[in-house]
C-alpha cells in the first residue's frame, strides 16, 4: 500500500503532499521534513529506494523517490508493493502531468495543486493503484476540464442576469418572471 | 493536447504569487494570517458567498495547508461544496475533506450523508468523486455506514467500469481499516470473476481486493488461482501490440502482471497439474524474455519489464518447489548482482536474501559470495550494502562463516554508523551459530567489542558470558584472551565488564603464569575501575569479591580498596552497600561459606539467543522464517542451541544479571532454579547480598533472590491470563452491579476505569484505560466477545476503535454502545492486549454490563402492587432465593443497593417496614418486562428472602442471581 506521496523541490519546500494513512497535521509536517532530509542528502546515481524513514510505517516501510529537475517525486510505501512498478508509477504520474499541462514545471504545481490533485486521484485511491494506462487517465480528465468549462459557462450566466435586473429596478417584473421547464429528473439516463 | 490550465482562479492565482514574493518567512507568514483573516471573514459574514467564491477561497486554504499552516475552519463550507450541483464546486469539496479532515471529525455525519447521496444518485463521475472521498479517509464510520452500497456497486451489472474499479478500492480500503463491520455477502462468490473482466482497469482494481481478501481467507477464494494463472499466462504470451494502452513502454500490462504475481504468492503451489503446468511456462517466458534484447533504451521499459521479472523470480522463490527455475532465477539475479543500474543491484540482493533460504538454490546462491562481498566494500549507496550485509547474513552456513564473518568484521571499522548495531548482532549471531571452535567465537566477540564497542549492546555481552560459562573448554582460552585486550591502553567499557565477569569467575586457570598471576589481573582489573560507569564498578566489586574467593593471598588488598573512602562513602547508594557488604562477607565469614557463596556460576539453561530475539525486533523482516529452520538443522552444536524455551523458564529463578529493574527481561527467568548452589549473583546490581544470608545456604538467598525476581519481572507476567479471567476481575465485576462508575481493574502497568449511563434499552459505557508506567504501552488492543448465544439475541455491542498506543501516563477512552436486545444472563468478555517493553500483556475482564442496568424504576400504589404480584403467578416468572448476610443487616444501605440495583423502593406497600418491595420496568428492544421484587430480611439470623417476579420467563431467575450477589 502506498502510505504517502510527497512532492517538493530541492530546498524541501512542499508542492504536493498526499497522505492515505491520518497522520495529524504536524506529523505530516515532519514527515515531509524528515523524508526531504533523508533523500536530498543522496546523490543522483544512488538506487531510488530507501529504508529509514522512521515516522511511517516502521519496519515495513520503504521511499521510493525520483528526481526531476528542481523537484523530487517521493512515494512512502510498504512491503506489499513492487519498487520497480512504483518507479514506474511515478512516471506515469509526472508523464500525465507533463500532458495536461504541456511541459510540466513547478511552476504548474504550485499555481495548480487542486489539479495535480485531481490528476493523482485517477491514479492512485485509497493508497492503491486506480489505473495506469495513460491514455485512459487523461480522457478522464479531459471530461473534468470540459465540464468545468461548461460550468464555467452556466456560473456566469446567473450573475449577468442579477446584473440585468438590478437595472430594471422594477421588483414586480421579478415576481411574474417564470422558470422554464425542467425536464424530468427521472428520464434522464447518463 | 488537453491542458487543465483552464481560466482558474485569479485570486487564487494574485495570492500564490504574492507568497512567492514574500521576502522573508515573516512577511510571508503576516500575508497569510491577513489572508486567514480575510476568508474567515467572508465565511462568517456574507452569506450570499456563490459557489465560485467557496471554491476560490477553499483552494486558498488548500495552499495555506501545503505549507504547513494549521487550518481551523472552513470545514463547514467544504460540506456544504458536497451538495453543489456543480462538478467542480463538488470536487473541491471533496479535495478538501480528504485531505483536511480526519476520521474522528465532528462533520462525518455530514459528509457521509453527502456521500451517499451522491452514491445513491446514478451520475457516474459523482459517484467517483465520493467513492475517492470514501477510499481516501476510510474510517470506520464510512465503513458502517455505507457498507452496503460499495459492494453492491461493485458486483452490480449496470455499474460502468470506472466506477467498479473504484468501488473495488473503496471496499478495499473499508475492509482494510474496520474489516468487521462489512457484511460478508453474495458478492464475496462473485468478485473472484472479476480477474475475468474485459477491462483491464477493473481487473488490476479487483487483483488488489482480491489479495487482501485471500490474505484473511484462502480457502473460501481459492477459485482464484487458476484464474489468475489463465489471466497472467493470456498478458505474457501477449504480443506488445496486443494490449494497446496497457502496454508500458513496450511490455504487456506490468502492473497487472506484478498484482497477479503477488496474489499467487498467498498460494502454495498449484495442485492441478494443467494449472501447474501454465504457470510454469508463464514464469519460464519471463525469464527468457529477461534474456531477450531490449525493446528501447529507455530506463522505463528495462523497469516494468524487471517489475515483472523480480516479482516472477519471489514467486519462483515462494512456491520453492521447482529446482530448475530457482537455478535458473538465482542466475538471473547473479546477473544483475553486476548491472550497472543500482537499483537493480539493490533488488538482486534483496531477492537472493529469500533465494538463499531455500535449500535447493542455497549452494547456488553460495556462487556469489565474491560477488556480494565486493558490493559491501566497494558499492556507494549505503541501501545496496545494507542489502549486501542481509544477503551475506542469509547465505552463511558452516562452510563459509568464517570468512564472512571475517569479512563483516572487517568492514564494520569502516561501516556507515547507521548499520553497525544490526551488523553487530548479526556477526555475534552468526559465529555463534556456525561456531565449531568456541575459541574462535570468543575472539570474534572480543574483536566486535574492540572494534564497535558502542554498538555492543547487552545482549551481545550477556550471551558471552553464558557461552563462556556453559562451555569448560573455552574457560580458560576466553580468560587470556580477555586479560590480553585488557592490557590495550584503551579498552571499551563493555570490554571491561567482560573482561571483569570472566576474569571474575575463571580469573585462577591464568594465575599460574606470574605474567597473569592473581595480583597482576587484579592490578589490570582495578587500573580501568576509576573510569567506569557506577553499573560497572558495581560489576568490578563484584569480581573483586570473587577473587578473594579465588585468590584468598590478595584478600588485604581487595579489602583495603573495599575499605577506601571512594566505594565505601561513595555517592552512589548501589556502590557503597556492596562494598560494605563485601567487606562484612569476607571479614565474617569461614572460608567455606565463603567458598559456597562465591561458587563458581551454573550453567546457564540453554534458550533461544536473546540476540535473535533482538534482531527479530529491530528488524522481523530481516530474520525470514525459512532461517529458523535452517537453524534447527544448524544447531547440531552441542553446547548452545536454539531452543524456543523462553517462555517455559522455570518459576522461581535467580535473576543473574539483572541490573536492578532495569533487567532486560530476556535474562530475568535465568540461573539455577533447583537451588543447589547458592551464588552471589555477579552482575545483579539490584540484589545487595547481606552478610547473614550465606548461612542459610541455598533457602535464604533464593528467597531474596525470589521476591527480587518476581518484583522486576511482574511486568511479565502481571495479569497474564490462563484460560478464564484475569485476576479480581470477578470480585470487581460484581461491584459495578449496583453502581456505574469506578475503578474495573488495577496492576502496575495498568488502571482501567469505567463510567456508563443507560436509558431504557440503550447504554453507554466508557472505558478508560490509564498507562501508570512510564513507558508507552505498544500494539494495544482491545476486544469484546460475547460468550454463548448472546452475540445473537441478548445484547448488541457497538465498540469505538482505541488507538495503538498509549502514551507513558496517558489515559485512553473508548466508547460501548450497548443496547439490550432480550435478557441476557452472562456479561461480555473485554481482553486487553498490548506489548509492554516488548513483553505481551493479556487481561480478561468481564466488562460490567449486566441486565439490571436496563431496568427503569417504577412507582406504584400498594394495591397496585399486589395485583400485579398476583398476577405473575407461573412459576417459571417468579424466583425466590434464600440468602445469608454477609454483612450486618442495615436498612439504609440495603436500600441504597436497591436503588443502585435500578429498582424503585416501595414505601407503606408492605406492612411490615423492614422488609423491602421494590419495581421497575426491564427495557429491551424487543418488549417491557415489568419486574416485581420483594426482600425480605431476618435480622436474627442474618438471612433474606428475596422474591423476583418478573413479566418474561427467565429473566427473574437471573435478576434474583445478580441481586444475591449484593447482599
Amino acid at each position: 500500500m502506498i502510505k504517502a506521496i510527497l512532492v517538493f523541490n530541492n530546498h524541501g519546500k512542499p508542492r504536493l503532499s498526499r497522505f492515505y494513512q491520518y497522520y495529524p497535521e504536524d506529523m505530516q509536517q515532519q514527515i515531509v521534513r524528515e523524508t526531504f532530509h533523508l533523500v536530498s542528502k543522496r546523490d543522483d546515481n544512488v538506487c531510488n529506494f530507501l529504508e529509514g524513514g522512521t515516522l511511517i510505517g516502521g519496519s515495513d516501510f520503504k521511499i521510493i523517490y525520483r528526481h526531476y529537475a528542481t523537484l523530487y517525486f517521493v512515494f512512502c510505501v510498504d512491503s506489499s508493493e513492487s519498487e520497480l512498478g512504483i518507479l514506474d508509477l511515478i512516471q506515469v504520474f509526472v508523464e500525465t502531468l507533463d500532458k495536461c499541462f504541456e511541459n510540466v514545471c513547478e511552476l504548474d504545481l504550485i499555481f495548480h495543486v487542486d489539479k495535480v490533485h485531481y490528476i493523482l486521484a485517477e491514479l492512485v485511491m485509497g493508497g492503491m493503484v486506480l489505473e495506469t494506462n495513460m491514455t485512459e487517465i487523461i480522457t478522464r480528465i479531459e471530461e473534468q476540464n470540459k465540464l468545468e468549462k461548461s460550468e464555467a459557462g452556466i456560473a456566469a450566466a446567473p450573475a449577468r442576469a442579477v446584473s440585468a435586473l438590478k437595472e430594471m429596478n422594477i421588483p414586480q417584473k421579478v415576481k411574474d418572471m417564470k422558470l422554464p421547464d425542467l425536464p424530468s429528473i427521472g428520464n434522464l439516463k447518463f | 493536447m488537453p491542458t487543465v490550465k483552464g481560466d482558474g482562479m485569479r485570486g487564487l492565482a494574485v495570492f500564490i504569487s504574492d507568497i512567492r514574493n514574500c521576502k522573508s518567512k515573516e512577511a510571508e507568514i503576516k500575508r497569510i494570517n491577513k489572508e486567514l483573516a480575510n476568508i474567515r471573514s467572508k465565511f462568517k459574514g456574507d452569506k450570499t458567498l456563490d459557489g465560485y467564491q467557496k471554491k476560490k477561497y477553499v483552494c486558498k486554504l488548500l495552499f495555506i495547508f501545503l505549507l504547513g499552516h494549521d487550518i481551523d475552519f472552513g470545514h463547514m463550507e467544504a460540506v456544504n461544496l458536497l451538495s453543489s450541483n456543480r462538478y467542480t464546486e463538488k470536487q473541491i469539496g471533496y479535495l478538501f475533506i480528504s485531505v483536511l479532515i480526519g476520521a474522528n471529525n465532528d462533520l462525518m455525519k455530514l459528509v457521509i450523508q453527502a456521500i451517499r447521496n451522491d452514491l445513491a444518485g446514478r451520475n457516474p463521475i459523482h459517484i467517483t468523486l465520493a467513492l475517492q472521498c470514501v477510499a481516501n479517509i476510510g474510517s470506520r464510520e464510512m465503513a458502517e455506514g455505507l457498507s452496503v452500497d460499495i459492494p453492491k456497486l461493485l458486483v452490480s451489472g449496470d455499474t460502468i467500469d470506472s466506477v467498479k474499479q473504484s468501488a473495488a478500492l473503496t471496499l478495499l480500503r473499508l475492509l482494510r481499516s474496520s474489516p468487521d463491520s462489512i457484511p460478508m455477502g453474495e458478492w464475496m462468490s462473485r468478485i473472484i470473476h472479476l480477474l475475468n473482466d474485459q477491462h483491464m482497469g477493473v481487473v488490476t482494481a479487483a487483483a488488489s481486493l482480491i489479495e487482501n481478501l485471500v490474505k484473511k481467507n484462502p480457502e473460501e477464494y481459492k477459485g482464484c488461482v487458476s484464474l489468475a494463472v489463465s489471466r497472467l499466462s493470456r498478458i505474457v504470451t501477449s504480443s506488445y501490440t496486443d494490449l494497446q494502452d496497457y502496454t508500458y513502454y513496450f511490455v504487456p500490462a506490468p502492473w497487472l502482471s506484478v498484482k497477479l504475481l503477488r496474489l499467487l504468492q498467498n498460494y502454495p503451489p498449484p495442485e492441478d497439474p494443467a494449472v501447474k503446468t501454465r504457470l510454469s511456462e508463464c514464469l519460464e517466458t519471463i525469464l527468457n524474455k529477461a534474456q531477450e534484447p531490449p525493446k528501447s533504451k529507455k530506463v522505463q521499459h528495462s523497469n516494468a519489464k524487471n517489475a515483472v521479472l523480480f516479482e516472477a523470480i519471489n514467486l519462483i522463490i515462494h512456491m520453492d518447489s521447482d529446482p530448475n527455475l530457482l537455478v535458473r532465477a538465482c542466475n538471473q539475479l547473479g546477473q544483475f548482482l553486476q548491472h550497472r543500474e543500482t537499483n537493480l543491484r539493490y533488488l538482486a540482493l534483496e531477492s537472493m536474501c529469500l533465494l538463499a533460504t531455500s535449500e535447493f538454490s542455497h549452494e547456488a546462491v553460495k556462487k556469489h559470495q565474491e560477488t556480494v562481498i565486493t558490493a559491501l566494500k566497494t558499492e556507494r549507496d549505503v541501501s545496496v550494502r545494507q542489502r549486501a550485509v542481509d544477503l551475506l547474513y542469509a547465505m552463511c552456513d558452516r562452510t563459509n562463516a568464517e570468512e564472512i564473518v571475517g569479512e563483516m568484521l572487517e568492514y564494520l571499522e569502516s561501516a556507515d554508523y547507521s548499520i553497525r548495531e544490526e551488523m553487530v548482532l548479526k556477526v555475534a549471531i552468526l559465529a555463534e551459530k556456525y561456531a565449531v571452535d568456541y575459541t574462535w567465537y570468543v575472539d570474534v566477540i572480543l574483536n566486535l567489542i574492540r572494534i564497535a564497542g558502542d554498538y555492543v549492546s547487552e545482549e551481545v555481552w550477556y550471551r558471552v558470558i553464558q557461552i563462556v560459562i556453559n562451555r569448560d573448554d573455552v574457560q580458560g582460552y576466553a580468560a587470556k584472551t580477555v586479560f590480553e585486550a585488557l592490557q590495550a591502553p584503551a579498552c571499551h567499557e563493555n570490554m571491561v565488564k567482560v573482561g571483569g565477569y570472566i576474569l571474575g569467575e575463571f580469573g585462577n586457570l591464568i594465575a599460574g603464569d606470574p605474567r597473569s598471576g592473581s595480583a597482576v589481573q587484579f592490578q589490570l582489573l582495578h587500573s580501568k575501575y576509576h573510569l567506569c560507569s557506577p553499573a560497572t564498578r558495581g560489576l568490578l566489586l563484584s569480581a573483586y569479591i570473587k577473587f578473594i574467593n579465588l585468590f584468598p593471598e590478595i584478600k588485604h588488598i581487595i579489602q583495603d580498596v573495599l575499605r577506601s573512602d571512594n566505594n565505601m562513602r561513595n555517592a552512589d547508594v548501589e556502590l557503597q552497600q556492596r562494598s560494605i557488604e563485601y567487606l562484612q562477607l569476607s571479614s565474617i565469614t569461614t572460608a567455606d561459606v565463603l567458598a559456597t557463596v562465591l561458587e563458581e556460576m551454573p550453567p546457564f539453561p540453554e534458550r533461544e539467543s536473546s540476540i535473535l530475539a533482538k534482531l527479530k525486533k529491530k528488524k522481523p523482516s530481516s530474520v525470514p522464517e525459512g532461517s529458523e529452520q535452517k537453524e534447527t538443522t544448524a544447531s547440531k552444536i552441542p553446547a548452545v542451541q536454539m531452543s524456543n524455551n523462553v517462555d517455559i523458564a522455570p518459576p522461581t529463578s535467580i535473576n543473574l544479571m539483572s541490573q536492578g529493574e532495569s533487567s532486560t527481561d530476556d535474562f530475568v527467568d535465568q540461573g539455577s532454579p533447583q537451588g543447589g548452589s547458592a551464588s552471589v549473583d555477579l552482575l545483579g546490581l539490584g540484589s545487595p547480598t547481606q552478610p547473614t544470608a550465606p548461612s542459610v545456604g541455598s533457602g535464604g538467598l533464593l528467597d531474596m533472590f525470589d521476591t527480587l525476581t518476581s518484583h522486576s519481572s511482574a511486568p511479565a507476567t502481571n495479569g497474564i491470563d490462563l484460560g478464564g479471567l484475569s485476576g479480581g476481575a470477578e470480585e470487581a465485576f460484581r461491584k459495578f452491579i449496583c453502581k456505574n462508575n469506578g475503578v474495573l481493574f488495577e496492576n502496575d502497568l495498568l488502571q482501567i476505569g469505567v463510567k456508563s449511563e443507560y436509558r431504557e434499552d440503550l447504554g453507554r459505557l466508557w472505558v478508560f484505560y490509564g498507562n501508570k508506567t512510564t513507558f508507552q504501552l505498544n500494539a494495544f488492543l482491545v476486544d469484546v466477545s460475547t460468550p454463548g448465544n448472546l452475540s445473537e439475541t441478548g445484547l448488541s455491542i457497538q465498540q469505538k476503535p482505541v488507538g495503538g498506543e498509549v502514551e507513558a501516563g496517558a489515559q485512553v477512552k473508548q466508547q460501548f454502545n450497548m443496547a439490550c436486545v432480550q435478557e441476557f444472563a452472562e456479561a461480555p468478555v473485554m481482553t486487553i492486549q498490548f506489548l509492554y517493553s516488548g513483553a505481551q500483556q493479556k487481561i480478561s475482564l468481564k466488562l460490567p454490563v449486566v441486565l439490571n442496568k436496563y431496568i427503569t424504576p417504577a412507582e406504584m400504589d400498594a394495591n397496585t402492587f399486589f395485583t400485579r404480584w398476583k398476577a405473575l403467578n407461573s412459576p417459571s416468572q417468579e424466583c425466590q432465593q434464600i440468602i445469608k448476610a454477609t454483612s450486618p443487616i442495615d436498612h439504609e444501605q440495603v436500600k441504597a443497593k436497591l436503588i443502585g440495583f435500578s429498582v424503585s423502593v416501595l414505601e407503606k406497600v408492605d406492612p411490615n417496614a423492614e422488609n423491602f418491595v421494590s419495581a421497575g420496568i426491564l427495557y429491551t428492544r424487543n418488549q417491557q418486562v415489568g419486574i416485581l421484587l420483594r426482600l425480605e430480611p431476618n435480622k436474627q439470623a442474618q438471612m433474606y428472602r428475596l422474591t423476583v417476579r418478573a413479566s418474561r420467563d427467565k429473566v427473574a431467575k437471573i435478576l434474583c442471581d445478580l441481586m444475591q450477589t449484593q447482599l
